[in-house]
């Protein structure tokens, strides 16, 4: 291949790779993706049909004409919009007549396109496409310059990529260097949320659970929450189950819950805090789409939940529902939040009546065959809890899973239980509730998760773990029973595919962690850092290494970059709230309770000692974010009074002590 | 000027002409804009990955300049001038240029001459270690000495978004001569006050007709011998011929004369004095200051003359 021809197929491929970087986001729309991949392929395959230009632009301009008519209209977001556009511009310069200037403007317009998808996605194959594009696109417009110069046959390939390449590499170490020290400067007057990356959010919690329906269930890769756990269980694969949402009132069909009052609350404690809980620092990331909180069985407390924004985190208060659901009462598109949860369920006061019918009570029109099979499945068992569990080995046992739904039928447990014999989680927990409760033992059931794998020190739950089951009041204690075979509970990956996903996963959450959510207090804590480690690191010789005119110039640029952001963060620092956040830092480092979130220490985040501490962070992030300035001597105030409040407290505890009562 | 003061004005000028200078191209001022754009976006929304596609940005700028410098940073540079150029007609006009290592790539070469329109010279690539010449074609409005000090070396080299120069000081002359204009029909009439002057010469060995034969006399050239009597008599018998009668004309320039007017004369007596070196008169050229260049014919008096037409008014004339 010759270089103007290669330079055109890496100019198309470089576009593409914009492209891709936008449509991961699953927002462009599918006719535009369409019409992109076809004119990618005529492009690639040398056909340029758009000689004469002004046809297909006056079509380019009806079609952007239609666009942002749908804008007006509000069918279309602007965003969206615009990337449309400069994708239909791409594609358009691709097919007409190359020349040099042609090949400039389909890289203006891919950049735009670039810029387009990282804020419609925050997907880790957005780097992957910014990756390719960067060398692709220096590849070729390096070409393509050389190939427009004239005066003489065009070079060998060979000699013409080497310093392209060179330049490919300093243009992504420089790109991280930039990103890096550029100081975290957001005015926020246009924040986007992140969009849910790679189609719309899908945990699938909702207001009931239906039976039947027809098609296939998929079993969804996408991790929906992580989760820190303290004490670390240590297993690669979690053997647990996530609490979501508890169903008592079964129609024959579907199953709801009971409404109760709604109570709005920071901390939501559903039980009596006692010593081994299971702390969990959970994330939900923007796939999950609920606001139904998950914790391990079984729940116990919720608190300091803390919406996500790109460049700063505000609390968000919790609903707390009748049916013992926690909820979020604001957005819910990135959402972390502390749970924990007792070791087991203890003892507890006997039903109230009401409660007791209600999960006692069957559908009007139950099939008659279904008492006599929940007879035939527990003869022999003595005792409420020996019914339970041989139900639940029957159904486990004696029955198939499918994720095939049986299209519409008109009894659906009925058709589970004696015509299909094979269903899904939601048609085994159903089917034991209601078997259950014919034998007069009151059950419910609950949705939520279950399993959750290890990566990068935390546990990745999958849409595809949305799991049900039962919960059977026995003997005056709450039985889990789980009827649905074990291997089929959750949906962990197996084999290679597997393997894959987990590393795939791990770094998503990396790029998530140190990309995504990168920030000025990491910046700071980057640089103290730094720091520290130049006032440890003992001088020394070492002779034979020796800067040559590249590495020369590559650390002036590093430098000058370091001193712009340097001076650019001077400025800035220079403001009230980032002196007293600074401060507050300073004095939290100095007394060994500066957490890995850059703030307080895990441990001690409720300490009521460190109250004055939180009052100082929470008027920082106001003033800071907020637009609450602080006034007149208040830095001072506010600094003296955390300083007291460290002076005075207790040294830190342990990690993984649970809190005391009074916090939560 | 004393060496101190010598060293401080060139100081001087080197901080007001920098070494380099960066124009962006169209494409370039698009980036720059779009560049603008992103960094105004990742501001407002605080969106991280718009700062990393503002840090690729930035990034590609940085290595736009590191690549373009290396392209333009050891190219050396010879100038080579065409013998006659004439003023008003197109020459052209030559550079050689040559690196000692690392490799250039879409270099400009052009003359930074305010005089001199010229187009850019072209090259595509530049291996060390070789002198290749490029060429640009260049048009002088006047004749007269130009002075030449500085060639201009560009590269849109890598993308395209900016374009690098390098200014290198390479002092030189080019010597325009008078334009082509329409010579008069008689050349020997004179003209818009300037003169000339014909005077005639004979001689014994010119190339009239046959006057005698003689006897060849030793170290005479043999191509004078007539070979048929030569051999009719037994001995070696040479030609002798009435000399031809040569004009020689003497073309005077009144070198006082406005610019303008001098140029028009300059020009008219170069077109008179090629057209009589062409008919094989003698020609030479006196100025109000007496004797310039001596009478004389052939091409290479053709032009000592067209030389001397070329630097009147400019610094005196000399042949």
């Amino acid at each position: 291949m010759n270089g103007p021809r290669l330079q055109l197929v890496l100019r198309d491929l470089a576009a593409a790779a914009a492209f891709g970087g936008m449509a991961i986001s699953g927002q462009v729309p599918s006719w535009v993706t369409g019409l992109y991949l076809a004119a990618l392929a005529v492009a690639l395959a040398g056909r340029r049909p758009f000689e004469n230009g002004r046809v297909s632009a006056l079509a380019l301009l009806a079609a952007v004409v239609v666009i942002y008519g749908a804008v007006v209209m509000e069918a279309l977001d602007l965003v969206v919009a615009a990337c449309t556009t400069a994708s239909l511009l791409t594609a358009q310069r691709m097919l007409s007549r190359p020349s040099a200037r042609t090949s400039q403007q389909v890289h203006l317009a891919a950049l735009l396109m670039v810029a387009g998808g990282a804020v419609l996605s925050a997907d880790l194959l957005f780097a992957v496409c910014l990756f390719v594009y960067a060398i692709l696109a220096v590849l070729s417009q390096g070409l393509a310059v050389i190939a427009d110069a004239g005066g003489g046959a065009f070079p060998p390939l060979g000699r013409v990529l080497r310093p392209l390449f060179a330049g490919v590499a300093m243009a992504l170490a420089g790109a991280l260097v930039f990103f890096v020290v550029f100081p975290r400067l957001s005015w926020n007057v246009a924040s986007r949320r992140g969009g849910a990356t790679l189609g719309p959010a899908t945990s699938g919690f909702a207001d009931s659970v239906r039976l039947g329906g027809s098609g296939v269930l998929k079993s969804n890769p996408r991790v929906v929450f992580r989760a820190r756990i303290e004490p670390d269980p240590g297993q690669d694969q979690l053997d647990a189950y996530w609490v979501g949402r508890r169903f008592e009132r079964f129609d024959g069909i579907q199953w709801s819950s009971s409404t109760g009052p709604d109570s709005t609350e920071r901390q939501v404690l559903l039980g009596r805090p006692q010593p081994g809980m299971t702390r969990q620092e959970i994330d939900l990331l923007p796939a999950y789409g609920s606001r139904t909180l998950v914790a391990l069985d079984v729940p116990v407390a919720f608190g300091d939940a803390e919406l996500h924004q790109p460049s700063f985190s505000v609390r968000t208060e919790l609903v707390r529902s009748g049916d013992g659901e926690v909820r979020l009462a604001g957005p819910f598109e990135h959402v972390s939040y502390r749970a924990f949860s007792a070791p087991d369920r203890g003892t507890r006061p006997p039903l109230d009546p009401g409660e007791r019918e209600r999960q006692l009570k069957l559908p009007a029109r139950l099939d008659s065959r279904v008492p006599a099979l929940a007879q035939e499945l527990s003869a022999g068992a003595v005792g409420d809890r020996a019914v339970a569990r041989q139900l639940e080995h029957a159904l486990q046992t004696q029955y198939g899973y499918t994720l095939d739904l049986p299209g519409r039928v008109k009894d659906p447990l009925a058709d589970f239980l004696f015509e299909r014999r094979a269903g899904h989680c939601e048609d085994f927990a159903t089917a034991l509730a209601v078997l259950l409760r014919t034998r007069n033992i009151p059950a419910r059931v609950v949705v939520g998760f279950h399993g959750g794998e290890r990566a990068a020190g935390e546990y990745l739950v999958r849409a595809g773990d949305a799991h049900a089951w039962v919960e059977a009041d026995v003997d005056g204690k709450t039985l889990r029973l789980d009827a649905t075979p074990p291997q089929h509970r959750s949906a962990a990956g197996v084999g290679i595919a597997g393997w894959l996903l987990a590393r795939w996963e791990a770094l998503q959450i990396r790029w998530l962690d140190r990309v995504v959510e990168y920030s000025l207090s990491d910046q700071a804590r980057l640089a103290e850092r730094i720091r520290s480690r130049g006032e440890n690191a003992a001088p020394r010789e070492r002779p034979g290494v020796r800067l040559d005119e590249n590495g020369g110039i590559a650390l002036s640029v590093l430098v000058a970059a370091l001193l712009l952001a340097a001076l650019i963060g001077r400025r800035v620092a220079a403001s009230d709230a980032a002196h007293l956040g600074r401060e507050l830092q300073r004095l939290l480092r100095r007394r060994g309770r500066l957490g890995p979130s850059g703030w307080l220490d895990r441990a001690t985040v409720q300490d009521p000692h460190l109250a004055p501490v939180r009052e100082g962070i929470a008027r920082y992030r106001e003033a800071r974010f907020g637009k609450r300035p602080l006034a007149s001597g208040e830095v001072r105030r506010l600094v003296r009074q955390a300083r007291q409040a460290l002076r005075a407290a207790p040294p830190p505890s342990a990690p993984g002590a649970p809190p005391p009562p009074s916090a939560m | 000027m004393t060496p101190r003061r010598e060293w401080f004005r060139s100081a001087w000028r080197r901080l007001w002409r920098p070494p380099r200078r960066l124009r962006t191209t169209a494409a370039g001022r698009t980036y720059l804009v779009l560049t603008v754009g992103v960094g105004l976006g990742a501001l407002n929304t605080g969106n991280n990955l718009l700062y990393l596609v503002l840090g690729l940005q930035l990034s590609l700028v940085i290595v736009s300049g590191v690549l373009s410098e290396r392209c333009v940073r050891r190219v050396q540079v010879r100038r080579l001038l065409p013998l006659s150029p004439r003023a008003r007609t197109p020459f052209h006009l030559g550079w050689a240029l040559r690196l000692e290592r690392g490799q250039s790539f879409a270099l400009a070469v052009s003359e930074l001459n305010p005089v001199l329109r010229t187009s850019v010279g072209k090259l595509i690539w530049l291996a060390a270690g070789e002198e290749v010449v490029v060429r640009a074609v260049a048009t002088a409005p006047r004749r007269g000495p130009l002075h030449l000090d500085t060639v201009r070396i560009s590269t849109t080299f890598p993308f395209g978004l900016f374009i690098k120069s390098r200014d290198i000081p390479l002092p030189g002359e080019l010597l325009v001569l008078p334009g082509r204009v329409a010579a008069p029909r008689e050349p020997l009439t004179p003209s818009r006050g300037h003169g000339l002057e014909q005077r005639s010469i004979r001689g014994s060995d010119g190339g009239g007709d046959l006057a005698q034969l003689r006897e060849l006399r030793d170290g005479e050239d043999a191509r004078r011998i007539h070979w048929r009597k030569s051999a009719q008599l037994g001995t070696l018998l040479r030609i002798e011929r009435d000399a031809q009668p040569q004009p020689r004309v003497v073309l005077r320039l009144d070198d006082r004369a406005a610019p303008d007017s001098l140029d028009g004369a300059c020009e008219e007596l170069a077109a008179r004095a090629e057209l009589l070196l062409a008919r094989g008169a003698e020609v030479g050229l006196e100025s109000t200051a007496g004797v310039v260049v001596k009478p004389g014919a052939g091409a290479f008096h053709a032009q000592a003359i067209l030389r001397a037409l070329a630097r009147a008014g400019h610094e005196g004339i000399t042949g």
